[in-house]
């Protein structure tokens, strides 16, 4: 503020007047200084200066700003992806973190971003855009959404599957496929998986695999679509095979066979290798079949001696157990297919925390003298080899 | 009149109150005042008597203040509530009257207690014990308790000494001590603070923390049994049927969390009692956290209504 009057003397005439390199006004009258500038030219930092942003902050906002834009996700998601980066990144968990770490946090943040806004997308897409390693992104994940208080909504798979699946008309007739029907076939695919327990718990992607390689083979159930193996069939797709996918697709035939067996037109018995000529069929009668499959089933439940509801001691609930699973039409694959548990020993009865130690129980956890020597001795001349 | 009787009568309501209060905790807080004097009678009631209330007799005034405040709770719990689809409560759209005053609801609470001791007019019916509701009682796997020693230890000492022990102080600043009954490991620090794991019940922790103890003292140092806690319990049990673990992530979103991609299993934080149940689509379920065998029973109890719900195709 440059004041025209001194304060001393009230007179107006004030000059210039620098002493050395700091500016100076002096009124002439009087000789008092009315104001003076700085010594040095640079602003000095304060809270009116506003802080350099952090350069890797603004990286980072790039860094997913770029991903949103690989992935063509329209604004408002770039925008809050953005947001969230920036407020997690004051947040006190990942202030000091690695910049690794804060790479994988501005693809959390994609992710999160997209989810809220219905957007669908896998964390395994993301985990291809940024290449670090799945654990690390799940950790950063878990910790970047109770940190800043996120609820994203679950991702439906059935709307991911559309992502995944482009128009393959470029490719041989025998492989070519046009993507809406692929896509029609796929999701009825999964959504059979669903109802059978297959989907979920587990991971969506190596499902999508099986049910879009079902589909491109049931669209047109040529000799060379049946033959051509997941692993060829991600070779014409250019994409990396997923080990779990064999596994799923069998589940998948398992779940379409026990469909199959109730298409009254058909009558030779169908089996995970002939299944495919059927899926179209399956699939366009899918709730016909499924009632009918699901009578057939109660007979047959009701039919055998063992349908009794009778308790069973505590001993044999493990064969209770795993009956359930052979009891219904469809059941997770974990339940039909449980792994025999190491068989417990049987507790201790009545322990009461206060019972008398023997002596002898915990000498026999102590060396005898012998034993401590020798065991010494060979710690000694390991350490020194 | 048939709204009150309704929550006394269904048995799911009688057992299950704390889940009333989670679907009631999704309210605005204004209606907290008449969710606390709810809970108040319903806890009354349910722990000292325990008995169907028919509190038709009551005279008109009592009975229409609760009435009020119940239709108002109801109104407003109805959609929550009836989201956990494990209460069969069926809300009828009555026709609350009532526009409810917060005042009449905040009363309630001080005149709550006079419903309870009054002698009921309808017999008796005894309450179901917790554990029957299920006919599941989940089994400890695994308890972690520590205990102080009392005095500092020489670690390699012990690790030259002791047979079961292990000790290396590059990768874990502790002894690893482990004895075959109970089959339990310890790790013994040098500050004289021991951790016991893996014993199946609080009494085995207990007996095998002392025997660690006396292990210690036999090897020469003035040890004693000092504020001995069970810090951890876990149990798991299983419901033999499976879990739509989608569609309890979508109703119960606020306390789940469901990431396939990451783990297989649907992550529920309950609130009351303060546990983490895994609960899997094969339809086990582990409880964890619990400093209590009875935090463990009552978080079970409480879920095992809403898992009941998803069980249909």
């Amino acid at each position: 503020m440059l004041s025209q009057t001194c304060q001393g003397c009230g007179g107006s005439n004030i000059v210039e007047d620098d002493l050395y390199c700091q500016p100076q006004r002096v009124c002439v009258d009087c000789g008092s200084v009315v104001s003076e500038g700085v010594l040095a030219s640079e602003p000095v930092v304060g809270p009116a200066v506003a802080k350099k942003p952090c350069l890797n902050l603004i990286k980072g906002e790039m860094f997913s700003l770029t991903m949103c834009r690989i992935l063509m996700v329209h604004r408002e998601i770039e925008q809050l992806s953005q947001t969230y980066y920036n407020k997690a990144y004051q947040h006190e968990s990942f202030l000091k973190v690695s910049l690794q770490k804060k790479e994988v946090l501005a693809g959390c943040c994609v992710l999160v971003s997209c989810r809220l806004l219905n957007w669908p997308i896998t964390m395994a897409t993301i985990l291809c855009l940024i290449n670090a390693d799945p654990t690390l992104v799940g950790e950063v994940y878990q910790e970047m959404i109770s940190a800043l208080k996120i609820e994203a909504p679950i991702v439906l798979i059935t709307d991911v599957i559309e992502t995944h699946i482009q128009d393959s008309l470029h490719l041989p007739e025998e492989f070519a496929e046009n993507s809406k029907d692929l896509t029609r076939c796929a999701v009825a695919l999964v959504e059979l998986a669903a109802d059978s327990w297959i989907v979920t718990g587990r991971k969506p992607v190596p499902i999508i695999m099986a049910a879009v390689y079902l589909a491109w083979q049931s669209l047109r159930p040529t000799k060379q679509r049946l033959k051509t193996s997941l692993e060829k069939f991600c070779q014409i797709a250019k994409v990396n095979k997923y080990r779990p996918a064999v596994k799923r697709i069998a589940e998948i035939k398992e779940a379409l066979c026990k469909l199959g067996k109730e298409i009254p037109w058909v009558r030779e018995a169908v089996t995970p290798d002939n299944v495919v000529q059927h899926v179209e069929d399956i699939l366009q009668h899918r709730y016909a079949l499924l009632r009918r499959a699901m009578r057939t089933h109660q007979d047959l439940v009701e039919q055998t001696p063992n349908s009794s509801s009778v308790k069973h001691g505590p001993h044999e609930r493990n064969d209770v157990e795993l009956n359930w699973g052979k009891r219904v039409l469809f059941a997770p694959p974990c339940v039909i297919r449980a792994k025999r548990r190491r068989v417990e020993q049987p507790e201790l009865q009545d322990v009461t925390g206060d019972e008398e130690i023997s002596d002898s129980e915990i000498d026999s956890y102590i060396r005898t003298p012998q034993e401590a020597r020798d065991f010494a001795l060979t710690q000694k001349m390991f350490e020194k080899s | 009149m048939d709204e009150l009787e309704r929550y006394f009568d269904d048995s799911i309501a009688n057992d299950s109150g704390f889940m009333l209060e989670e679907g009631l905790g999704l309210q605005s807080p204004a209606h907290s005042i008449q969710d606390s004097s709810y809970l108040s009678v319903k806890a009354q009631s349910s722990t000292e008597l325990g008995e169907e209330l028919d509190l038709s007799f009551l005279p008109d005034e009592l009975s229409t203040q609760t009435d009020t405040a119940k239709a108002a709770e109801t109104q407003a719990a109805a959609p929550d509530v009836s989201q956990d689809s494990g209460i069969c409560l069926d809300y009828n759209s009555q026709d609350s009257t009532a526009a409810v005053d917060p005042q009449q609801g905040g009363s309630l609470q001080s005149s709550a207690s006079p419903f309870c001791p009054m002698t009921p007019m309808t017999p008796m019916t005894p309450v179901t014990p917790v554990t029957e509701r299920s006919g599941i009682i989940p089994q400890l796997q695994n308890i972690v308790s520590t205990v102080n020693l009392g005095c500092p230890l020489d670690l390699k000492f012990i690790a030259l000494q002791a047979r079961n022990a292990e000790y290396n102080p590059k990768r874990f600043a502790a002894v690893i001590m482990r004895i075959r009954e109970p089959r339990t490991t310890a790790l013994i620090f040098s500050s004289g603070k021991m951790v016991c794991t893996g014993a199946k019940s609080e009494e085995q922790s207990r007996l095998a923390a002392r025997k660690y103890a006396r292990v210690v003292q036999k090897l020469g140092f003035p040890a004693r049994f000092l504020d001995f806690k069970i810090q951890n319990m876990v149990a798991s049990c299983d419901v033999c049927f499976p879990i739509r673990l989608e569609g309890m992530v979508l109703t119960h979103q606020q306390l789940s969390s469901y990431e396939p991609e990451l783990f297989p299993g649907l992550i529920y934080r309950m609130v009351k009692p303060r546990i983490v149940l895994l609960i899997f689509v094969s339809g086990k379920v582990v409880l964890t956290g619990a400093k209590e065998r009875a935090e463990i029973y009552e978080a079970f109890e409480n879920i095992y209504p809403i898992l009941r719900g998803f069980r249909k195709q």
